[in-house]
């Protein structure tokens, strides 16, 4: 019962990264309809420009310094290539954020070399809060803190605010919100920065938990693809509620099956596919 | 368009021919075609029909464990009998994933054809008793072909280049057939070709399944060499390549994949033993390539042949 609790809980910090880069992902290829198959190494960089800020300096810069700038990152990226390759269409930006993935890889064996890395949890989060018989780490507790606030603060941004409606609208019709007089294009990139950062600092957070190694986006790139198949595409709440969901399943399975915990989530995306193609949250 | 001008074929034959007298190294050119092969059968996807299939090492790994696991377990085996297997066990993993991918649609089922094939490679990472793991499978023989023995690398070449040069061509009499015109239909225009009548669902299917065949058979020749299926056979890097070659080669034509093959196996062969972070230098390559030369480097070809009437790459995903 213990180990179901614990795995219960490993499984909502596996979760919540995985909604955070999901809720990214979902900005960037739900809304803005960019197929960004890089997401998975803007949060490998994320990781690694943590690695970097923790070793030099401390925790706390590096939390705001990864999604900073590896956003900065992404504001160049789609500012520079990606929106010139919307009228291409999309298969030239997966082909082009397939080109990132093959650059960020090498790049980050070249500048932090191919072996592993990782780090201490910070020692003012170190130790445990006593919860019955278990004992969960202060530092897992303070990822899901913060992840919670990211997302609630993103979801509020989008539904509750001004920019977040002018954002929604041009979503909808571009030229109109352009002619209303908006530079809607530039909203965008930033939005694409946003989704971006998001996966960075999902990759700063998990850096004490995992480590770093040069190959990690790639794992990621196709978790969050499964959790977007299964919350629905477009869907915010979808990619929060998968992204845990498929948390959860991961962890659990290792106590049933370790071996099979990746294959149990592929077979789940399988599942809802077949039962439920526009995902549990979609609307297409 | 393509068996019009059997001048372009012949040459091809003639490469493939002379390549072992020109460059002394018989399991790179035997690779170089295998990896023809792996990007052909993408090609035909992307190039004809206008599909991105993210996921071809699934096909090539199904092919590349079928047959070595034949090979392995099973004496005295004829060599085109475990082609034949992996060709089946290819086409009939492509049927279920490319069935189930086009489920979703444009971008949706790009992404499924990739989930797919980290499922796949998971699945074979798992299951050691069967595939070695990351150990890889070993002890895979190569058998003679009709009482000609192939141990020699020359004349493994020259039997791989056989099978090579066979499916090509049934692959370009097939982009030249009516169902080929087809899936050029659908490319262009998916919703006016249902109208027309025809179910696209099918053909869509039926051409990811003989690309999944055509991938099988060049895992089995892949494994037929090495005498080894190593796991890489069925990981996303793979994929990976498979998508450079065709795209550097140019997706609007047929020979784009062979092109992209050769250039992609010198240059990894080449740049790899000069700088160990040459994958850097070629996520810039085919960056550029994307953003610049559309056609690829087929493209370059057809521009100082102007006479030639030119394919325009597909502009759209699938």
């Amino acid at each position: 019962m213990e180990l179901v609790a614990i795995e219960i809980l490993n499984g909502i910090v596996l979760g919540v990264i995985y909604a955070l880069v999901a809720a990214g992902l979902t900005l960037i290829f739900g809304m803005l309809d960019i197929p960004n198959f890089a997401h998975g190494s803007f949060y490998a960089l994320g990781a690694y420009v943590a690695y970097t800020a923790m070793t030099h300096a401390n925790f706390p810069l590096a939390l705001v310094a990864a999604p900073l700038a590896v956003g900065t990152l992404g504001l160049i990226v789609d500012a520079l290539f990606i929106r010139r390759l919307a009228r291409a269409g999309h298969t030239y930006q997966i082909l082009f954020t397939l080109g990132i993935v093959l650059i960020v890889q090498e790049a980050i064996v070249l500048i932090w070399g191919a072996d592993p890395t990782s780090v201490d949890v910070p020692a003012a989060l170190s130790g445990g809060i006593a919860l019955g018989p278990i004992s969960f780490p202060y530092y897992r507790l303070f990822l899901v803190a913060v992840a919670a606030v990211l997302i609630a603060a993103v979801w509020l941004g989008l539904e509750r605010t001004k920019l977040g409606a002018i954002i929604r609208a041009g979503i909808e019709d571009s030229e109109m919100v352009e002619a209303i007089g908006y530079d809607i294009q530039r909203l965008f990139t930033l939005v694409f920065a946003l989704g971006v950062a998001l996966a960075a600092i999902a990759g700063a957070l998990i850096l004490p938990i995992r480590g770093g190694q040069p190959a990690m986006g790639n794992e990621l790139n196709a978790i969050s693809f499964v959790v977007v198949v299964i919350g629905g595409l477009g869907s915010y709440a979808g990619a929060v509620v998968g992204g845990i969901l498929v948390g959860l399943v991961q962890s659990l399975m290792t106590l049933i099956l370790p071996s099979a915990s990746e294959v149990a989530i592929f077979a789940a995306m399988v599942l809802v596919l077949l039962l439920r193609p526009q995902g549990l949250f979609g609307t297409r | 368009m393509n068996v019009a001008r059997p001048g372009a074929f012949l040459v091809l034959v003639a490469l493939v021919a002379v390549a072992p007298l020109v460059v002394h190294y018989p399991v790179l050119l035997t690779q170089a075609l295998i990896f023809g092969l792996l990007a052909a059968a993408f090609n035909l996807l992307l190039g004809e029909l206008g599909f991105l299939s993210f996921g071809q090492a699934t096909f090539n790994g199904l092919g590349a464990y079928a047959a070595g696991l034949l090979l392995v377990h099973v004496a005295h085996v004829p060599i085109l009998v475990a082609l034949l297997v992996a060709a089946l066990c290819g086409a009939g993993g492509a049927l279920v994933v490319g069935a189930l991918s086009m489920q979703g649609a444009g971008v949706y089922a790009v992404m499924l054809t990739f989930a797919f094939n980290e499922l796949a490679f998971y699945l074979a990472f798992q299951l050691r008793d069967l595939t070695g793991g990351d150990n890889g499978l070993r002890g895979v023989v190569r058998p003679e072909f009709i009482g000609i023995s192939l141990a020699g690398e020359n004349a493994y070449y020259y039997f791989v280049a056989a099978v090579f040069l066979v499916v090509f061509y049934a692959l370009l009499r097939l982009i030249d057939s009516p169902f080929g015109h087809v899936l050029r239909a659908i490319r262009e225009n998916e919703p006016r070709a249902r109208a027309i009548g025809y179910d696209t669902r099918r053909f869509k299917v039926t051409a990811f399944t003989i690309s999944g065949a055509v991938s099988g058979i060049a895992g089995a020749a892949y494994a037929m060499l090495y005498g080894f299926v190593p796991l890489e056979v069925v990981n996303f890097d793979t994929s990976t390549n498979i998508v450079i070659m065709g795209l550097l080669g140019g997706t609007g034509s047929p020979y784009g994949a062979i092109v992209g093959a050769a250039i992609f196996t010198l240059l990894s062969d080449r740049l790899s033993r000069l700088w160990a972070h040459w994958p850097l230098l070629l996520g810039i390559l085919f960056c550029t390539v994307v953003l610049t030369l559309r056609g690829g480097v087929i493209e370059i070809v057809h521009r100082l042949r102007p006479s030639t009437p030119r394919r325009k790459a597909p502009l759209r995903s699938g």
